[in-house]
Formats: structure tokens, sequence, C-alpha cells
């Protein structure tokens, strides 16, 4: 059976080398597509600005910014995290679009022996014959989900060197000085299990809609129960991350008087 | 397939920075300001909508005291009134108990003047018949000069003591 087997076929990325590196040309693509489609999707919501008679997606999102802003408001303290509040819109925005595009359905070409994009070789890793995914969501790739968590979390670290220097160095000797190793492998732990959340969430929702395809048309009904679950999913690791980078953020550089 | 590809990190990373930057500049910029004038719309009008209450509040308040101002001033002017006419009743009575007394000594000395005059005429009168009366009884006694000289005696007399 074609669908059996298609599934043991692996589904390569399709990758170019330039200049000794290996760049993913799918990854890159839906990196700038997901990007885009924020970008024009906020623009769109900011277009017909009014302060008395607000348009739907205006209102849309105005209600995203309160969304942010109370996720600020439980991990931080809302007046000072402010400045974090473009950072927080853009990580929700950007991560929930990345989880959704994933969803609906995907672009795989087949080569065999040789395939080529605009005049480059893709790298077959040894294959004769290969099935090439151009499309899939940005955040179910480590590389990605990882260079988002790092992005936050050295922030976090440089805010909290920066307005918090003396509680951010001694948060490490807490609450004795020979915790320094816990403490420093909670640090290392922090981005790791924020990437890795959110890469293993997304990623295993595509992996099974991969399995759900190779059911056939029996899988028709599981797939739509599976994607509408994906949604919810996308929806709570988006939210998940912002979340979790805002408390990130609000313990390593605000510092609170009760502590 | 997992694999870590380091140029999708890196690729990440600057995309990343780049979309942050271009919507807080074009896009979340405007929409906090925006949103920001629309709070302070909202909490101007519920500040006016509160200074009216207040105001309404004030005004009513000032029309009660007016009322009651009013109704005060009309049960003044009502009371005012009253003593007015019961002191002018007791005033045209005080005035008709003086004008009757006056009128009542007015004729008790009239009655008094009256009276003097009649005695005064009754008493010549009384002298006259007297004097007729004795001349009757004395005509053939006394001749005329003695008995006129004895009757201005006695009438001297009468007149003295009385």
């Amino acid at each position: 059976m074609k669908g059996v087997k298609s599934t043991n076929m692996e589904h390569l990325a399709p990758i170019v080398v330039l200049g000794g590196q290996k760049f993913d040309l799918a990854a890159i693509f839906m990196i700038v597509l997901t990007s885009i489609i924020v970008f024009i999707l906020a623009r769109l919501s900011i277009r017909n600005l009014s302060v008395d008679n607000p348009g739907k997606l205006q209102n849309f999102m105005e209600w995203v910014v309160e969304f942010v802003s109370n996720i600020i408001g439980m991990a931080t303290d809302f007046k000072r995290g402010k400045v974090y509040l473009s950072l927080g819109l853009t990580l929700i925005m950007y991560i929930f679009i990345g989880n959704m595009l994933g969803l609906p359905f995907s672009i795989i070409t087949e080569a065999h022996g040789h395939a080529t994009f605009l005049g480059m070789d893709l790298f077959m890793n040894g294959h004769e014959e290969a099935h090439f995914a151009w499309w899939k969501s940005p955040t179910a790739d480590a590389a990605m989900t990882m260079a988002l968590a790092l992005t936050v979390i050295v922030l976090s670290h440089i805010q909290g060197v920066r307005h918090n220097r003396k509680h951010y160095l001694k948060h490490y000797f807490q609450p004795w000085a020979f915790f320094l190793p816990i403490n420093l492998i909670e640090t290392i732990a922090k981005p790791l299990t924020l990437g890795l959340r959110l890469f293993g969430n997304i990623y295993a929702g595509e992996v099974m809609i991969g399995v759900i395809l190779g059911m056939g048309w029996v899988g028709i009904p599981a797939l739509l129960v599976w994607q509408g679950f994906s949604i919810f999913v996308g929806a709570i690791q988006a939210f998940v991350f912002t979340m979790l980078t805002m408390v990130y953020i609000g313990q390593a550089s605000i510092h609170e008087e009760e502590h | 397939m997992i694999s870590f590809n380091w140029t999708s990190f890196v690729i990440q990373i600057l995309a990343f920075g780049i979309l942050y930057l271009l919507l807080s500049k074009y896009a979340f910029g405007p929409l906090f300001g925006i949103m920001e004038k629309r709070r302070q719309l909202v909490k101007e009008q519920i500040d006016s909508a509160e200074k009216n209450r207040v105001e309404s509040e004030r005004f009513l308040e000032e029309q009660k005291q007016s009322l009651q101002q009013a109704r005060k001033e009309a049960y003044d002017i009502i009371e005012q009134a009253k003593s007015t006419g019961s002191k002018q009743a007791d005033e045209i009575v005080a005035a008709a108990r003086n004008e009757s007394s006056r009128l009542k000594e007015d004729a008790v000395r009239d009655i008094e003047s009256e009276k003097n005059k009649a005695i005064a005429s009754l008493k010549a009168e009384v002298g006259g018949l007297s004097v007729q009366i004795a001349s009757k009884i004395l005509e053939k006694q006394v001749d005329e000069q003695a008995q006129s000289q004895l009757v201005d005696e006695y009438l001297k007399d009468v007149g003295n003591k009385s």
C-alpha cells in the first residue's frame, strides 16, 4: 500500500549548501512567510486607527494587546513590565501564526536522483529518491524554537544585569552559596525547556498529521479532530511561551519588594 | 527527522529581531498611542458623567432649598397678615371704646349743665311765684313799700342761704 510506504519514506528538508553552510530553504521560507503574515496582520489592524470608532481588526488587536498586558500583569508587575509589551505581542503573534501555518496542508515535492532549486543542488542525504517537505510550521523545527527561546532568555539575563544587578547576581547563590551548581543547571534548563516544549508540541502535532494522512481516506475524521486539537495546542503553546518569557524576564530583571 | 540547523537558528533570530523592530515601529507604536487616547477618552467621558451627576445633585439640592425657603416665606407672610389683622382689630375695638366713653362723658356733662340751668331757672321761677304769693297774702296788711322791703330782705336771706 502506497500510504504505508510513504510514511516510511523520509520527508527531507530542502537543504542547499552555500559557502560550506547548509541552508534549510523550507525553514527560511516559512520564517519569512510567517513574519510577513504577522506584519501584514498588524499593519491591517492599525490601518484605520480611530479613537472613538474602532474597526473590527483594531478591536481584535486591542484585545490581543489587553491579553498580553494581562499576561505581563500575571507574570510580573505590569507597570515595570510594560516595556516588554511589544516583545510579548510579537512573540505570541509569531508563534501562534507559525503554529497555525503548518496545520492546513503541506507541500511536498518528489525528487528522483537529483533536485535543484533556483539552480542550487538540494542536499539529498545520500538517498536516490526523496520527498521534500516545503511547508511546515516554523515552530516545528528545534533550531527555530531554540532561537526564539535563547533570544528571550539572553534578553532576560541582559535585562537582569542591567536593571537588577545585585539581586540578579545574588539569586545564583540562593538560598545558600553551594546551591550555585543547581542554579546554573536551572539557568541552562530554562531556554532548553522553553524552546523544546514548543518544538515538541508542534512537531509532534505535525508528525501525527503525517501519520493520519498515511491512513488514507479512513483517516479524514481523525484528521479533522486532530487538526482541531492542534489549533488548541498551538494557541496554548503560544500563550505558554509568552507567559514563561515574561516570568523569566520578570524574575531576572524586576526586583519584587517581598524578596 | 529531527535536525538542528545552525543557519535556521541564526536566520530565525535575525528574522525575529527584524520583525520585532518593524512591528514596534510601524504597528504597535501607533496602536498603543491610540489605545492610550481611547483610554483617556473613556476616562474623560466617565469623569464628565460623574461631574454632571454631582452638578445635577447640587442643582436638585438648591431647588429643594429654594422651595423650602419659599414655603417658609409664604408661612411668614400669612403669620404676619394674621398678626396685623388681629392688631388692627384690637386697635379698632380700643378706638370704639374710647369714643363711646367720650360720648358718655359728654352726655353726662350736658346733663349736668342742663340740670344746673333747670335749677337756676326753677330758682328764679320759685322766687317770682313766692313773691306773688306773699304779695297776695300781705296786700291788705302792709303797704307796698314796707312789703317790698320785707320781701327783699327775705329773698336776700334766701339767696345767701342757697
